[in-house]
């Protein structure tokens, strides 16, 4: 009952919608594992509809569709769904494939298209002829002898194994797929790390700032290569209008793999380096401020940092100095190109070339809690005090309300990589290639049947009547068919049409009696009698 | 010429002169088409019918030109191909439209009763473009490989040949509506008896019932000469005017309120001018619907406009597919991960669900006709939000790589 159910085309469909639902709900709510920043702003209600909308949207793991336990269940389903539906279309293609031959008509004249001729050729050698014609057209044939259903005749038919053939292979493809993704799911790992130009890192697991290793991904898996940064390039068109779009992304990498080999390379946006079977690719930069603060004195801190570019075009990142007493922590706001204005104060532009830094810093004191997980570029200011906000030039230094010294001797770069192994892009692409191979013929390979059937003349040759069935897009079968009976007359030795256009003033009652002339009849032709559905009578002949 | 020169050029190009003329055009070919439909006294038909056809068909020429100097002009003035932005790719989804009617409909079918209805639409989606304009400008670096050259122009064809589908299917509905009470107050009629022709797969083995699509054109024909000017009235009447502009406000509003959100996201009053964009969307295409009901006589058989529509789609699928997947090799090659589920891919997605859920209804034998027909329209929906919905608001929520 339920199996049933499930093999019904509708029921796939009920799913597919219900699935659908959820890839729009998931397009208009944002999605955990792609923005978990805009996902928290939503939850704390900063951002989004509130804080009760929020609650509604988590129970139905709406932040994260695809990972939620419904999405993976409607999946199952839809996949179940799906092999019991093909599992008795593969029996059936495979049986027609094997043994399948189109049925003889019991009543040729009767079919949708009918042609009639003379031929000078004895109705076995003109039975024999069109097995040959028909068979290079890629026909699938069955033959009777006269007896059989009174006369000789071929029924010939082409299309189903590729139509349905391409249906099944569509089909298939989404095991591929789902086997492709899934492992890939398991098997595979992203990390991005950020580098500042001039140094490096090694392809360990607590070298990432973040990963997404699979699950049957382990340490092990880390292929140990060091990378160094030795030139990263950046450059923008330099036009507001087009709010300074990148014109140049680059950076120039030495990679010392594991066995010691050593390569550089360039990455850019599209040309990933490959290391050992995986991508490093250049997705993210910013600014590498060095920032030198001193406590009465003493050197607190004195470091590089990784400052990420924020809306307004300003660059932030924090330094936090646990050595003070108490606790020192800056807020820090790069604005690359901040020149001085008529009266000296700086005129921020939000522009992403460094013309003319400016570091903006707002300094704390408390305790920074580092004993915690924190984000190394955001100061969680709760609970400490703000002792003063200043802005300190490129190779200036500036002193704060209580005495502490800010300095930014030193402005330099980091590129954003991210390392990927994607173990199953090759067979993901298989199953996208069947897809396709699958689809075309699936859409536009059409079924028809012809008949051709040669009785004797005892004057001499034969009288041949060719008739034709079209079970999809009968409109172009009409052509299809004119094309098809002048190619049999010609190999049947057939007396040549007079012109190309004859046969279409011949009147159905020259059918027969006159040598030269065709009747090709069709819907269009009007021949009254002729139904427009055929009898089922003929069919029975197959089984 | 310099490049702001190029740019003033392609934007002439483009409206006025392309834009006026396929509106004209249209306006000729939907005059042709009514005309060549009426009967006069004396059992002739209007010869100004034919010549509004042909001076619609060499304004349809000339502005499909005018439209290709546009694309070239651009091109020259960006510097690259014209696939950057929301604009440009309604501008070659219009022109797609405008050479597939031109092409395929008028020069192959021979239905240039239908053009009217595709320049329409071509004309609808550059009035959009226009909402969206942009000047020509470069674009960023990751934009630069040819995997998305191939992708985004497959992208944009598909969704040309999906706008075609969409007027097909929607002229369907209202003109099988139509038909359908026709042939229900006919003595003797039965309601149904048109069924869709070619199509969908039969089971292996089965035989399809089906009707020609002659026998269909041939009642409504001998139904035209029984009834002239009463018989399109009748059938006019068989759609109730305000249903049909309440309900395509509704379905209309179901997309174009990203235009009203949009100018709130950029700080907009409430009834600032992305209101107004929002609600000239809403009013055009109410304008439209009533334009098709007005022109339902004068349509091909429903089975004809079915059978297109599933045509259209059939052959726009696999290459939306091709599409998609060549989506996947780019965000794997630039960025490291095939897939994402980011709005733009999950869209892309739904859009190919959409439709392929279209295709299977019309496999299925007791869901033809009126149902695909509403899928269609929904898959439209779909593809619509996808283009207007994700790129103006959704990605304004929270942007990507
Ligand atoms: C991921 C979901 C699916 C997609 C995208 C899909 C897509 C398609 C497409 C494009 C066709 C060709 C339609 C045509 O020939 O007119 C087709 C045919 C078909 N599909 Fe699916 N399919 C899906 C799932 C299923 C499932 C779960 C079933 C079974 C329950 C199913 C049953 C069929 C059948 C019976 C046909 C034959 C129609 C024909 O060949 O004419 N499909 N499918």
């Amino acid at each position: 009952m339920a199996w049933r159910w499930l093999t019904r085309m509708k029921t796939a469909l009920i799913i597919l919608a219900v699935l659908g639902v959820q890839t729009l709900l998931a397009t208009v709510v944002p999605q955990e594992p792609n923005v978990p920043a805009t996902v928290a702003d939503w939850r704390s209600g900063v951002a989004g509809p509130g804080t009760a909308v929020s609650q509604v949207i988590d129970v139905f793991g709406g932040y994260d569709v695809y990972g939620s336990p419904l999405f993976l269940a409607l999946l199952l389903l839809l996949f179940t769904s799906l092999t019991a539906c093909l599992v008795p279309r593969i029996r059936a293609f495979w049986r027609s494939a094997r043994h399948g031959r189109p049925p003889l008509s019991r009543n040729i004249t009767r079919q949708e298209h009918v042609a009639t001729f003379a031929s000078p050729l004895a109705a076995d050698e003109v039975h024999a002829r069109t097995r040959t014609l028909l068979a290079r057209r890629r026909h699938r044939l069955r033959s009777a002898d006269a007896d059989d259903l009174g006369d000789g005749q071929v029924a010939a038919e082409k299309g189903i194994v590729s139509r349905e053939g391409g249906s099944l292979l569509f089909h298939l493809s989404f095991y591929v797929l789902l086997v492709g993704i899934v492992l890939g799911q398991l098997t595979g790992f992203l990390g991005q790390v950020g580098v500042v130009e001039g140094s490096g890192f090694t392809d360990t697991s607590q070298a990432y700032w973040s990963t997404q290793p699979g699950r049957w991904w382990g340490y092990d898996d880390h292929t140990d290569f060091q990378l160094e940064l030795d030139e990263f390039r950046v450059d923008w068109v330099r036009d507001v209008r087009f709010g300074g779009t990148p014109s140049l992304f680059e950076a120039d990498v030495t990679v010392t793999e594991a066995d010691g080999d050593v390569r550089t390379d360039t990455i850019s946006p599209n040309v990933p380096m490959v290391v050992d079977g995986q991508k490093i690719h250049l997705l993210d930069w910013g600014y590498a401020p060095r920032i030198v603060v001193s406590d009465g004195g003493r050197v607190v801190w004195d470091g590089t940092t990784t400052a990420r570019v924020t809306d307004d075009g300003s660059f932030r990142t924090a330094v936090k100095a646990p050595g003070a007493d108490p606790d020192v922590g800056l807020a820090v706001a790069l604005y690359p190109w901040a020149p001085p204005g008529e009266d000296g104060t700086p005129q921020i532009t939000g522009a992403p070339w460094a013309d003319d830094p400016l570091l903006v810093v707002a300094a704390y004191r408390g305790d920074l809690r580092l004993d915690q997980v924190q984000d190394v570029n955001r100061l969680d200011t709760t609970g400490l005090d703000l002792v003063d906000t200043a802005f300190v030039r490129l190779g200036g230094e500036v002193e704060l309300a209580d005495g502490t010294t800010v300095a930014f001797p030193e402005l330099s770069r980091w590129a954003g990589l991210q390392v990927s192994r994607r173990p199953t892009v090759g067979l993901l692409l298989a199953g996208a290639a069947l897809l396709l191979a699958g689809l075309v013929p699936a859409l536009y390979a059409y079924r028809r049947r012809v008949w051709v059937r040669a009785v004797d003349d005892p004057a001499g040759g034969s009288m041949v009547t060719v008739a034709g069935r079209a079970f999809q897009r009968p409109d172009a079968f009409t052509g299809e068919f004119e094309d098809l009976v002048p190619l049999l007359r010609q190999e049947l030795d057939a007396v040549p049409e007079d012109g190309p256009d004859d046969h279409e003033d011949a009147a159905p009652d020259d059918r027969g009696t006159d040598d030269a002339a065709v009747a090709v009849t069709s819907p269009k032709g009007g021949d009254a009698s002729a139904p427009t559905t055929p009898t089922s009578g003929e069919e029975k002949v197959t089984t | 010429m310099t490049q702001p020169e190029l740019a003033e050029l392609s934007r002439f190009l483009f409206e006025p002169l392309a834009l006026s003329l396929l509106t004209v055009s249209m306006v000729a070919y939907l005059y042709a088409m009514s005309a060549r439909h009426v009967p006069r006294p004396d059992g002739t038909v209007a010869t100004s019918g034919r010549r509004a056809e042909q001076a619609g068909f060499v304004l349809a020429v000339l502005g499909t030109i005018a439209l290709a100097a546009h694309i070239v002009v651009r091109t020259l003035a960006a510097e690259r191909m014209p696939l950057g932005n929301m604009f440009e790719f309604s501008t070659i989804i219009a022109l797609t439209t405008v050479v597939v009617g031109l092409v395929v409909v008028v020069g192959r079918l021979k239905r240039p009763d239908l053009m009217g209805f595709l320049l329409l639409g071509a004309v609808l989606t550059m009035g959009a473009a226009l909402l969206v304009y942009t000047e020509p400008g470069p674009l960023q670096q990751v934009l630069g490989t040819s995997w998305r050259a191939i992708h985004v122009s497959a992208i944009v064809f598909a969704a040309g040949l999906f706008t075609v589908a969409f007027v097909f299917g929607a002229l369907y509905l209202l003109r099988d509506t139509a038909e359908r009470h026709l042939r229900a107050s006919m003595p003797g009629g039965s309601v149904g008896a048109a069924r869709a022709v070619d199509l969908a797969d039969d089971d292996l083995g089965t035989v399809p019932q089906r009707t020609s699509p002659d026998t269909v054109e041939g009642d409504v024909a001998e139904l035209e000469e029984q009834f002239g000017k009463e018989h399109r009235r009748r059938m006019r009447a068989a759609i109730d005017p305000v249903r049909l502009a309440v309900g395509t406000l509704l379905g209309t509003s179901a997309v174009s309120w990203v235009f009203w959100v949009e100018g709130l996201r950029a700080g907009q009053d409430l009834f600032g001018s992305g209101f107004t964009r929002f609600v000239t969307v809403d009013i055009v295409m109410v304008l439209a619907a009533l334009l098709a009901r007005w022109a339902v006589p004068y349509l091909p058989s429903a089975a004809t406009l079915d059978a297109m529509a599933y045509r259209t789609i059939a052959f726009a699928f696999p290459i939306w597919s091709f599409a998609v997947i060549t989506g996947a090799i780019w965000a794997e090659q630039s960025w490291g991960r095939y897939w994402g589920w980011d709005p733009k891919e999950t869209s892309a997605f739904l859009t190919w669900v959409a439709y392929a859920g279209y295709l299977h209804a019309r496999a299925t034998r007791g869901m033809k006709g009126r149902n695909a027909g509403w899928l269609a329209i929904l898959a439209f929906g779909v593809l619509m939000f996808t283009y207007y919905g994700v790129n103006l608001v959704i990605s304004g929520l929270h942007s990507y790589a």
